[in-house]
């Protein structure tokens, strides 16, 4: 699962040249080009100070919290995906929303080396090296397995798995093979499955598109909806496995770093 | 003739224009609004028309004595009216109601006045907040309280107003703390007597915490009462050196008081650094207790201590439940308590003597409760730099939100949450103004993997009656009624009502966002309603025309 371990450049990581101008060149507006504060001492100062000041709403981990309406951000960002936007962000806060802007006293060195960790949480697609070749994984995934029986790409193929259109943008290669071949790990509950009798006496069982209190909402297998309300229920049963199987088996290593290579592609064109 | 017509008009449209103009009359003219005096807030509970404080009654029971709205017809509720509140953000607000009039509170620090009956609006009060303000979770508001024609507000920038309830005109504004340092304000105050009792929030910024008294009519500080003692004082050594100065202590919810003791209650929050405790060893009192304090004076008579040197954020930030029960053979002055640290506890509010307490929610870090109601620690449960899995999460078996005692069960309500979470240590210095918390804390699992509730608690032996599940986590209060009902919310955005004896679900309406407040019930001629906060909006439910 470590293939690809320090293979492809963290942005922020100290690769680039001008990380090694740091000490020299200060940085006072967000109008200059790109973070100069980016060294891998920078993003761990960065990291600390978004433990500190940031992650009561984003997450200890930048992942997000659903609860406080705070993003994850750790994938794409869809509020601005310079340094600059980020920069500013950081600094001024979002007018009318709870993020606020740092206090006016936080020098911006330590403002960008919070945009030189956030930076290490992404890196440049471009820069990761792949074994396989994504044209064969493509061809792979529409001619050669199973994988449009259930999921769809752009619009095309089934309903029965998620929509892999952006899978690019927030999977690393490393996420994507560990996907294929052990799907039971972090199943997300929208892919659960519910298997219930109603009050008819009907048994039904489907995909756990919503559930709450009072009610849930299926797509059984024949991809039709139903929302049923718990009272009144015979019987409930939730299955948290996924129903995809594993490729470990079924796929040579060359095809599963095909297959991945090809859903790492899988991302809308960078603005 | 056509000047006798033109004469005659006025004199024939007359009993027209009249009816007309009554009919306009009952329409738009709400009843007279009248003082409220400190004698019409101790007897509350008799006023169930009207909702005078956050938490209803002075002992916080959150239970009306209206029950036109009962288990019979409350299928038969319908939407009356909705207010959206126009600055988007999430509605913590808990309206009182006046005669008539309906006081809403908005985020980040506004509140309007509005005709109970329809929800249009009379006035709406803006408060200015400056741009460097330190909160830690949001900007919340969760209510006013009213004395005389004044409303009494706090603000994020750790402001205390004062507001005409007739105009929505400011009457006084004084700052209660510096609100670059760390402070902010979000609770509703209390009305005890001729003071305005209200807490302060910042407990993820270092402050020291404290309790306030205020003069209604001029905004002076009459007393203030720290919550974490001072050099010299009892309990200052329960913190390591000079740590007492930046320990936190917030009291950011609501208390309660007792008359006949006079006695007020109000809980406080974590230790600060939350979760590094390291530079703070000791019991680390006030924190994370409920203090009694003199009803004149302020002075603490008397404290219990839920979570001594707490590292996980364990406020003591619920509202102190007061109810006279049978326990024991005998009738006590008890106070009932379900705290964010996972256990119930059962206290003599006239003396904080530890009655008797116990687990209602998943709990790792304490195996029980010693004979004095102090926790008994799980060795290794404590934030480590590389994380470690401890129940309940940071959010808690329960939080701020309200919960409900109803004397015709004897049982206590709480939303209730069985959850864990990975919890981080970090090495942090104190600076002014930043957030001093020492780690962190991480779900490793979706939300819907855990399990939440309202739970019915026997306050006399903390078994669970009764438990009524919620998808997937609640921040909702809970309201009971003389009607058998218990209202309460979820964050999928139901509002629902249940059979308070036997937790049996009577009705239900989706309002789609999640609700963060706790609802409250009154009636205007003679017509009850109930009214919740979701999302952005305020609804009002009554009976079916």
């Amino acid at each position: 699962m470590s293939r690809l371990s320090g293979v492809f450049c963290r942005r922020m990581a100290g690769c680039t040249v001008l990380g090694l101008a740091m000490p020299l060149i200060p940085v006072t507006s967000a109008e200059d080009a790109g973070n100069l504060y980016n060294t891998a001492v920078d993003v761990r100062m960065g990291e600390r100070y978004f433990e500190r000041q940031c992650s009561r709403c984003h997450g200890f981990d930048a992942t997000g919290n659903d609860e406080t309406g705070a993003p994850d951000l750790t994938g794409r960002l869809t509020r601005g995906s310079t340094d600059v936007a980020i920069f500013n962000i950081i600094r001024d806060g979002i007018p009318g929303t709870a993020m606020l802007p740092v206090a006016a006293d936080v020098p911006d060195p330590q403002v960008w080396q919070v945009v030189a960790y956030l930076d290490s949480l992404r890196y440049d697609p471009g820069s990761v090296v792949l074994a396989g070749n994504a044209e064969a994984g493509g061809d792979l995934f529409w001619n050669g397995s199973d994988c449009a029986d259930c999921h769809m790409v752009n619009g095309r193929g089934s309903r029965s798995g998620p929509d892999l259109s952006r899978v690019g943008e927030n999977r690393t290669p490393d996420d994507l093979l560990a996907d294929l071949v052990n799907p039971q790990e972090n199943v997300a509950p929208r892919w659960w499955r519910l298997r219930i009798t109603g009050p008819d006496g009907v048994s039904r069982e489907g995909y756990r598109m919503n559930e709450d209190s009072f009610s849930l909402r299926i797509m059984d297998d024949g991809e039709n909806l139903w929302s049923i309300p718990k009272e009144g229920l015979q019987s409930y049963e939730r299955i948290e496995d996924s129903t995809m199987p594993g490729y470990a088996q079924t796929l040579s290593e060359s095809e599963l770093d095909d297959l991945v290579a090809y859903l790492f592609s899988l991302r809308r064109e960078e603005i | 003739m056509k000047s006798i017509l033109r004469s005659l008009l006025p004199a024939l449209l007359l009993p027209a224009l009249a009816a007309a103009q009554e009919q306009q009359l009952r329409t738009v003219i709400t009843p007279a609004f009248s003082p409220i005096t400190w004698e019409r807030l101790v007897d509350a509970k008799n006023e169930p028309e009207n909702w005078l404080m956050y938490s209803g009654t002075l002992d916080s029971q959150r239970h009306s004595l209206l029950d036109q709205i009962n288990t019979e017809n409350v299928s038969e509720l319908e939407m009356k009216w909705a207010y959206q509140i126009p600055v988007i953000d999430r509605a913590e607000t808990v309206p009182l109601v006046v005669d008539g009039i309906m006081f809403i509170t908005e985020a980040p620090s506004n509140v309007t006045a509005v005709d109970a009956r329809t929800g249009r609006v009379y006035w709406r009060y803006d408060h200015e907040l400056p741009e460097d303000l330190r909160i830690c979770c949001g900007r919340n508001n969760r209510g006013v309280a009213i004395l005389g024609e004044t409303l009494f507000m706090s603000t994020l920038d750790a402001h205390l107003v004062a507001i005409d309830a007739r105009t929505g005109n400011l009457l006084w504004n004084t700052e209660v703390a510096h609100h670059a340092s760390g402070y902010s304000k979000t609770a509703a105050p209390l009305i005890v007597k001729d003071l305005v009792v209200t807490g302060i929030a910042g407990g993820e910024f270092g402050i020291r915490g404290f309790i306030d008294a205020y003069d209604p009519e001029t905004g002076e500080l009459i007393w203030r009462t720290y919550t974490i003692p001072g050099p010299g004082e009892f309990g200052n050594d329960t913190w390591l050196g000079d740590s007492w100065a930046t320990g936190g202590s917030a009291t950011w919810i609501t208390g309660s008081y007792d008359a006949e003791l006079n006695q007020i209650y109000w809980g406080t929050g974590n230790p600060g650094p939350d979760w590094n405790g390291d530079v703070r060893l000791g019991d680390n009192l006030y924190s994370d207790s409920v203090l009694a304090l003199n009803g004149d004076t302020g002075e603490i008579e008397w404290y219990f201590q839920f979570t001594p040197h707490d590292v996980h954020d364990y406020d003591a930030i619920q509202i102190p439940i007061l109810a006279d029960i049978e326990f024991g053979g005998e009738m006590r002055n008890t106070m009932l308590w379900a705290n964010r640290n996972g256990f119930f506890y059962t206290l003599d509010r006239a003396t904080g003597e530890f009655l008797l307490g116990d687990t209602y929610a998943s709990v790792t870090w304490a195996s029980g409760l010693d004979p004095g109601g102090r926790p008994i620690r799980v060795p290794g449960m404590a934030p480590t730099y590389e994380g470690i899995m401890v129940s309940p999460p940071i959010v808690g078996a329960t939080n701020w939100y309200s919960p409900a005692f109803n004397p015709d069960t004897g049982l206590f309500y709480v939303t209730s949450f069985d959850g864990e979470q990975e919890f981080f240590k970090r090495d942090e210095d104190y600076e002014e103004g930043e957030r001093y918390t020492g780690g962190g804390g991480r779900y490793t699992q979706p939300m819907d993997a855990f399990h939440s509730s309202i739970r019915a608690i026997d306050p006399t032996t903390v078994d669970i009656v009764w438990e009524f599940p919620i998808m997937p986590r609640s921040s909702a209060g809970i309201t009971t009624t003389a009607g058998g009902l218990l209202f309460s919310g979820s964050a999928d955005g139901y509002f629902f009502a249940l059979d308070a004896a036997s937790g049996e679900e009577l009705w239900n309406v989706s309002l789609s966002r999640r609700v963060h407040a706790a609802p409250m019930t009154w009636s205007v001629d003679g017509e009850q309603f109930v009214t919740i906060a979701s999302g952005n909006v305020v609804f009002t439910f009554g009976l079916r025309d």
